[in-house]
C-alpha cells in the first residue's frame, strides 16, 4: 500500500514538525536520509507556528492501508 | 504605481509517472507549504533534489509559486 517516510524536526519551540515524502526507496539509506535532513534544516527554507526548522528529531515510514466495506 | 508584497511561497516538485494509453506522459504533483517567502532558488532546489533523493520516482520540475498582494 501507499506507504510515506515521514521526516521529523523540532522547531525553536521545540514541539515536533514533520515533512512527508511519497514512494520513498526502501530500505531507506541511513546515511542519506541524515544529509537530506540536515540539508533541510541547514537551507532553514520552511517555516512553523512554533518558529523555524533547528533539529533533527527523527524519521519513520509510514503505511496506510485502505479496505473498503460493503455496505449491506 | 501599484506595488506587490510575496504573502506565501509553495514549493512544488514535479514527478514524472511513465505514458498513459495514448502516450501522453503523466506527471504527479507534491506540494510543500510554508515555505518562507525569504527562500532563495538555490536553497528550494537544494532541499528540492534532496527530497528526490529519496524516492523512486524521477523528478522533473520543481517549482515555487507565490501568492502576492498588489497594492497601491
Amino acid at each position: 500500500m501507499a506507504k510515506t517516510l515521514e521526516l521529523q524536526f523540532l522547531n525553536t519551540e521545540g514541539k515536533s514538525v514533520k515533512i512527508n515524502i511519497d514512494s520513498p526507496i526502501e530500505p531507506v539509506d541511513t546515511a542519506a536520509l541524515n544529509t537530506v535532513m540536515d540539508t533541510i534544516v541547514s537551507a532553514n527554507i520552511f517555516f512553523s507556528t512554533g518558529g523555524d526548522f533547528v533539529s533533527k528529531k527523527g524519521a519513520r515510514i509510514v503505511e496506510r492501508n485502505v479496505a473498503d466495506v460493503v455496505l449491506s | 504605481m501599484a506595488n506587490q508584497v510575496i504573502l506565501d511561497s509553495n514549493l512544488s516538485l514535479i514527478y514524472d509517472m511513465g505514458m498513459d494509453i495514448n502516450g501522453k506522459p503523466i506527471s504527479k504533483r507534491k506540494s510543500y507549504n510554508n515555505v518562507k517567502t525569504s527562500a532563495t532558488p538555490d536553497q528550494l532546489l537544494q532541499v528540492a533534489q534532496a527530497i528526490a533523493s529519496l524516492q523512486t520516482e524521477t523528478l522533473t520540475l520543481v517549482e515555487r509559486s507565490d501568492t502576492h498582494q498588489l497594492t497601491v
